[in-house]
């Protein structure tokens, strides 16, 4: 069972939350970000050609064009490779644990599991974040020391940084998990 | 709150506790609840207050305590209160006190005695923010030294919201750093809608510092919490005399003058102790003092307090000293007077209108004036003639009650919120009218810049775009009875304190 909701980012970009239902103890999330624009890349890479441009017509000194060429390049492998995340999932198995996946754009997949013994709990939380004041999801991770203190926090979605309505859902069917187990 | 819960909270003031914002989630559903409980009662203008000032907790202080106890009682009447301040240290991002209380430490960077830095422009995405996310209505600035509080009032009336402001202290009209203060109070406080001042002698101050209208000006003192100031006349020792002397040991506080009456009263009469709270640079004076008389039986220096220690220190006492050359409303003399000691203070600023003359012995700020007052309370004190602490303490504990200043406060925001907010011409006028021609024209640059900044900001990140805040106090608080219930009824634990540094 899946259901897909459109919901908005932080700037108000559009992202699709897609929710996949297992089993009443299996959970699946992922959220979409767009893919990188076709235009985005125009404009990025026609402003440094023609700064290139620009700076070669003064100086007369073609290393500038072919590094200009160069930078484009490699600076758009680094983007789609470690800045843009396509997809982030985060996969919820009441008896086992949490596990957080993240794809790049270019494809590459970074994932890291939590265990269940180790989650105190999945709240919503707020923060400074640049210049405003946002809420994210975040696990709560347990203090190995002290059964009632907090080792550290483990935000959620931390590209794609959807609004309110969107976090609300997927804490809720969280929440109704956790209960489960407990 | 109420004297109950007060009693119960094991001191609330010098560590506020911290707790878990509540779980968006649980509160998202619409407030019936909640709604059927307004409608039951009659119909009163509920405000969404932001008070914002460079100093609170962690930082210890008369400003820090007036805005908790002030934001608590508001919280109780049913207004929705959220605090703005500046990051202390580690201790950043947004924080819940006691009866959901919100605070945001924002990351500003401090500059002087705790003070941020002023552009006037530069803490504007913060603060709209803020203001937008939390559906303020009023926005309430404390102490004319927080910078941070005049940026908001600025950054408010940009964006049409209506300001109150509390005046804390007194100042000089004379030296070169009183004029700028008060020409920078002056372009603050034109345009705002309504100030309150602590006592008649700092409405007055304020007024002249920064030529206002005197309507506009409101008196409404501090208060002490009588609960935490009890006499318990068990702790004295009858066989001496002690004076006590709480206070920060700085020159504003008279400490040259204490220096100056501690031999004199020392060598007259054998049976008397001091015992001196505080820290400061003056400490050296007393030192010395001590030291060339030889009184270190007889002078106790405690060093600095905590505030729950202060009573502790109080109740040892017989006599309370104040000696402030300057003093906008005297807290520390109500709560000696709260523990039931004899009270000896200056005649100075607003300390006059404190406390009835019965309670209080006022001399003039010299030493042989002190001396006198002290001479004549000493002799009181032999004869047994002084009411006993009790009877002053019932006396003094319905004169400053936290309820009654948000009473007073409540129907200030009614006046200010009837009151139009001045559009950007009107204001732009105001503002050349009454400050002056340079400071004037240097200023509504500013304001205009200001202006263009927020309609950038606008553009940039649209207020439709900022996610509103799930209240935590004011009338569809999540943290109201029925949560509190809820909580209690699930055995599922909150996470307390959880980490919330950010940013």
């Amino acid at each position: 069972m899946a259901e897909k909701n459109e919901f908005t980012d932080i700037n108000g970009k559009a992202i699709l939350l897609d929710c996949q239902n297992y089993s009443s103890f299996c959970r699946e999330f992922t959220v979409s970000s767009p893919k990188v624009s076709l235009c985005k890349v125009i404009v990025c890479t026609c402003s440094v050609w023609l700064f290139a441009y620009a700076v070669f017509f003064v100086t007369e000194n073609t290393a500038v064009l072919s590094s200009a060429i160069i930078i484009t390049l490699v600076g758009m492998m680094m983007h789609i490779h470690l800045v843009k995340v396509e997809h982030e999932t985060l996969l919820i198995i009441g008896s086992l644990g949490v596990q957080l996946s993240t794809s790049y754009a270019s494809g590459r997949e970074s994932t890291t599991f939590i265990e269940m013994s180790r989650i105190k709990d999945i709240v919503i939380n707020e923060a400074v974040y640049m210049q405003s004041i946002i809420y994210y999801l975040c696990i709560l991770i347990k203090d190995s020391g002290d059964p009632n203190g907090i080792a550290s926090v483990v935000p959620l979605f931390q590209s794609s940084k959807p609004r309110l309505n969107c976090l609300v859902q997927v804490y809720k069917s969280c929440q109704a998990i956790i209960a489960q187990t407990r | 709150m109420g004297q109950k819960k007060r009693s119960g909270r094991v001191h609330p003031p010098t560590c506020p506790s911290e707790t878990q914002p509540p779980a968006a989630a649980r509160t998202l559903d619409p407030p019936n609840s909640s709604k059927a409980r307004g409608f039951g009662r009659e119909e009163r203008a509920r405000h969404r207050i932001c008070m914002v000032s460079d100093f609170f907790y962690p930082n210890m202080g008369g400003v820090e305590s007036h805005i908790y106890q002030l934001s608590q009682c508001l919280i109780e009447k049913g207004h929705k209160v959220v605090i703005a301040t500046h990051a202390y240290g580690n201790r950043r991002g947004i924080r819940y006190l006691t009866n959901g209380l919100k605070v945001y430490y924002l990351p500003l960077q401090v500059m002087y005695n705790q003070s941020t830095t002023t552009t006037c422009i530069h803490s504007l995405p913060l603060l709209r923010c803020v203001f937008v996310r939390e559906r303020v209505t009023v926005v309430h600035a404390h102490s004319s030294f927080s910078a941070m509080a005049h940026d908001a009032l600025f950054h408010a009336k940009t964006m049409g919201l209506n300001t109150v402001f509390t005046d804390h202290s007194l100042f000089g009209f004379a030296d070169l750093s009183s004029v700028l203060t008060n020409k920078l109070l002056t372009v603050s406080l034109c345009d705002t809608n309504h100030i309150v001042c602590v006592s008649y002698t700092s409405k007055e101050n304020t007024v002249l510092r920064a030529a206002l209208n005197p309507d506009i000006v409101s008196v409404i003192p501090n208060a002490v919490d009588p609960t935490d100031f009890t006499p318990d006349p068990s702790r004295r020792d009858n066989s001496k005399i002690t004076i006590v002397v709480v206070s920060r040991l700085v020159y504003r506080k008279g400490i040259d003058l204490l220096g100056g009456i501690i031999p004199e009263l020392c060598t007259k009469h054998h049976d008397l102790y001091f015992l001196i709270g505080g820290e400061g640079p003056k400490r050296i004076v007393l030192e010395e003092v001590r030291e060339k008389y030889q009184l270190h039986d007889r002078v106790r220096l405690l060093g600095a307090l905590d505030h729950k220690d202060v009573r502790d220190v109080l109740v040892q006492g017989h006599i309370f000293l104040n000696t402030s050359l300057t003093e906008a409303f005297c807290m520390a003399i109500v709560e000696g007077a709260s523990c039931g000691l004899q009270v000896v203070s200056t005649r100075v600023g607003g300390i006059p209108e404190v406390l009835p003359d019965e309670l209080v012995t006022l001399c003039e700020p010299t030493v042989s004036s002190l001396c006198a007052g002290l001479e004549t309370v000493i002799a009181r004190q032999r004869s047994g003639k002084v009411p006993p602490p009790a009877d002053i303490h019932s006396k003094v504990r319905t004169l400053y009650t936290w309820r009654n200043v948000a009473e007073r406060t409540e129907k200030v925001y009614d006046l200010a919120c009837r009151q139009p907010v001045l559009p950007l011409p009107a204001r732009l006028q105001r503002l050349q009218s009454h400050c002056g021609a340079f400071a004037g024209f240097i200023f509504s640059f500013l304001a205009v810049i200001d202006f263009l900044f927020l309609f950038f900001l606008q553009w940039l990140h649209p207020d439709h775009l900022i996610d509103v805040a799930v209240d935590a106090s004011g009338p569809h608080s999540c943290w109201g009875p029925s949560f509190k219930k809820k909580a209690k009824d699930s055995n599922r634990a909150w996470p307390p304190g959880a980490d919330t540094r950010h940013c």
